[in-house]
């Protein structure tokens, strides 16, 4: 497979933040397709690695393809990647002064001049796909963080991405809730979508992931199928970590 | 336990207003002593503000200055005498209908901005437009038979709200912009924006309306000299557009960081971010600063008395200052504090209205 028919591909990436080493030789490359989760402790440069693929931040050497388009310095290629490429957040992040409906068709409209009646079609359509389509007329503050969560992943899917990032989608849940979001993103997974999750939820990692990649220090420090992962894991990092979240 | 027991009851009925008051105001001697004491002073501040004003007042249009001076309440009889130089200035007496008439254009063309159905570019943009064009035809003239009246001569009400509302609409849209560049990521732009916000600020109006007015010609080549009132205009913008820069400024802080990353990852870019997503929740959170700005700016309108402008203000001062009406300077002030009244509540009523408005979908 060349390089560019990949979905991302990361090269000998480094990111400082001032002397800090936040990020060491990044190498990572993820197929059309393919379903990869990222965990390790937390400062450990998992959520930095991801946020770099959208230019959330910007990292200092090394190459980062995405759909085959370079990322650098030029401002059409970032818009051209940002615009294919979702991403889910920890907190969610709605606009607040926005219904649903509203947060949904937004970028559609705006970036695609997706046509309204079009866009809301779409909309209601995500809507019931994280199964939410009642909620479209009320603004976020009224709903509860499991459902924000369901509609900030429908909010992406209206751009229609052909890659998925979710920066610990579930951290900030009520523990009631998590799976309901969970339940969202297997279902994502089994449509075929590219996922790159930052998450703890190992449960999803080993129904879901193609890959588990294991960071701690701001190096990947193991990567492997789950079966793999979770049964035999090589590294003595990666076996101490999974002792500490399994281990409850 | 039963709920039919005489107590829970009596817990369970409302207190009627008597019991209120008495509870509130009359608990014990000292505090029931204090009530009657503040309520006797009010009554009678009360009772002397009326019976000057009202009982005792001359109500007479046409009573003369002698029978004024020696009433014992109010003479208002310099009001129906004299409103018209109050209202109108140095305006041309037989002309004064255009300036009455271009009040009621430039307060239609703020209330209509203030209604929501109005907030669309371009329906905001043609009342802007056809509003201005308006006051301008009135107030200055010079074409369909009306006479050409100088900015000179105008004065009086409609100069304070000309004043106003141009000052507000150069200093907006200036103070977006400035609090923009204070946030730019590179840093020439926003120290040097950030210093150029801490110069005007550290500068008193009145030296600004001074150096526009008087300082600012010599460094102007011969065209621009004229137009003293645009140059006020401008520096009253300008000095408003410092400080609405900061109010905006902090509004922007208060969004969190997260609204701008979620909005680039969907690939919305800059100025719709700005205008979508940021500034939208900005204002909100800025909203009661902004109406406090406005309301000050409102009354620093009285300051281009300085650079030699008859302002409402100045106006009454002209009003009373000349002639046998010198006694009643009382009047003309009150009357002059409930026009002012009348503008600055009504700009506090439309802030509360906002805010109750805005709070849809707060969290």
């Amino acid at each position: 497979m060349t390089r560019s028919d990949l979905a991302v591909s990361i090269a000998a990436m480094n990111k400082y933040y001032g002397n800090f080493h936040a990020l060491k030789d990044i190498d990572l490359r993820v197929e059309p397709g393919e379903k990869v989760v990222v965990c390790g402790p937390s400062g450990s440069g998992k959520s930095t690695m991801i946020r770099c693929i959208n230019r959330l931040e910007e990292h200092n050497s090394g190459l980062i393809e995405v759909l085959g388009i370079e990322l650098n310095d030029d401002v059409g290629n970032i818009d051209e990647i940002r615009r294919e490429v979702g991403m889910v957040f920890q907190h969610f992040n709605l606009f607040p002064h926005m219904t649903v409906l509203e947060n949904c068709v937004l970028a559609p409209m705006l970036v695609r001049k997706t046509p309204r009646a079009q866009a809301e079609a779409a909309a209601m359509r995500y809507l019931e796909k994280v199964r939410i389509p009642e909620q479209a007329q009320k603004y976020p503050g009224q709903l509860s963080g499991g459902q924000q969560q369901r509609v900030a992943i429908a909010r992406s899917l209206c751009m229609e991405p052909k890659v998925m990032l979710f920066d610990e989608p579930t951290s900030a849940l009520d523990p009631e809730m998590i799976s309901e979001v969970l339940d969202v993103m297997v279902s994502l997974a089994s449509d075929g979508m590219t996922m790159i999750c930052v998450t703890h939820e190992m449960g999803f990692a080993r129904r879901v992931a193609d890959r588990v990649i294991f960071m701690d220090r701001g190096e990947i420090v193991e990567t492997a199928d789950p079966e793999t992962f979770f049964s035999a894991p090589k590294n003595e990092r990666t076996r101490q970590f999974l002792s500490q979240v399994m281990g409850h | 336990m039963t709920d039919t027991s005489p107590k829970r009851t009596i817990a369970n009925t409302p207190p009627g207003w008597f019991d209120n008051v008495r509870r509130r105001y009359f608990p014990t001697p000292i505090q029931s002593v204090i009530s009657i004491l503040g309520l006797g002073l009010l009554g009678w501040i009360l009772w002397t503000l009326l019976n000057w004003a009202v009982f005792s007042a001359v109500w007479d249009g046409q009573a003369s200055p002698e029978t004024c001076r020696a009433a014992a309440g109010a003479c208002w009889t310099v009001i129906a005498q004299r409103w018209r130089i109050i209202l109108f200035g140095l305006y041309p007496f037989d002309q004064q209908w255009r300036s009455a008439l271009a009040c009621v254009v430039v307060v239609a063309m703020v209330v209509l901005s203030c209604v929501p159905a109005f907030w669309a570019g371009r329906r905001l943009a043609a009342v802007w437009v056809l509003g201005t064009g308006l006051f301008y035809l009135l107030m200055k003239g010079g074409l369909l038979g009306l006479p050409l009246i100088g900015e000179e001569k105008w004065g009086g009400l409609a100069l304070t709200l000309f004043i106003f509302v141009a000052t507000c609409l150069i200093g907006f849209p200036l103070s977006i912009v400035l609090a923009l560049l204070r946030r730019s990521e590179l840093p020439v732009i926003s120290k040097g924006i950030g210093l150029f916000i801490d110069a005007v600020r550290s500068l008193p109006l009145l030296s600004i309306l001074f150096a526009f007015a008087v300082v600012v010609p010599f460094m102007l080549p011969g065209w621009l000299q004229t137009g003293k009132l645009y140059r006020v205009i401008c520096g009253a913008a300008l000095f408003f557009a410092a400080y609405q820069a900061e109010i905006i400024r902090g509004g922007m802080q208060g969004v969190a960081l997260g609204q701008d990353e979620a909005a680039k990852s969907l690939g919305i870019g800059y100025w719709h971010r700005i205008s979508r997503i940021i500034l939208p929740q900005a204002m909100r959170n800025a909203l009661p600063a902004t109406i406090n700005q406005f309301v000050i700016s409102f009354k620093e309108t009285s300051l281009v008395i300085v650079v030699g402008f008859f302002e409402i203000l100045a106006s009454g001062n002209a009003a009373y200052g000349t002639g046998d009406w010198t006694f009643a300077y009382r009047e003309v002030y009150a009357f002059i504090a409930l026009i002012y009244f009348v503008f600055v509540f009504s700009l506090s009523r439309y802030g509360a209205y906002l805010e109750r408005r805005m709070a849809v979908g707060t969290f």
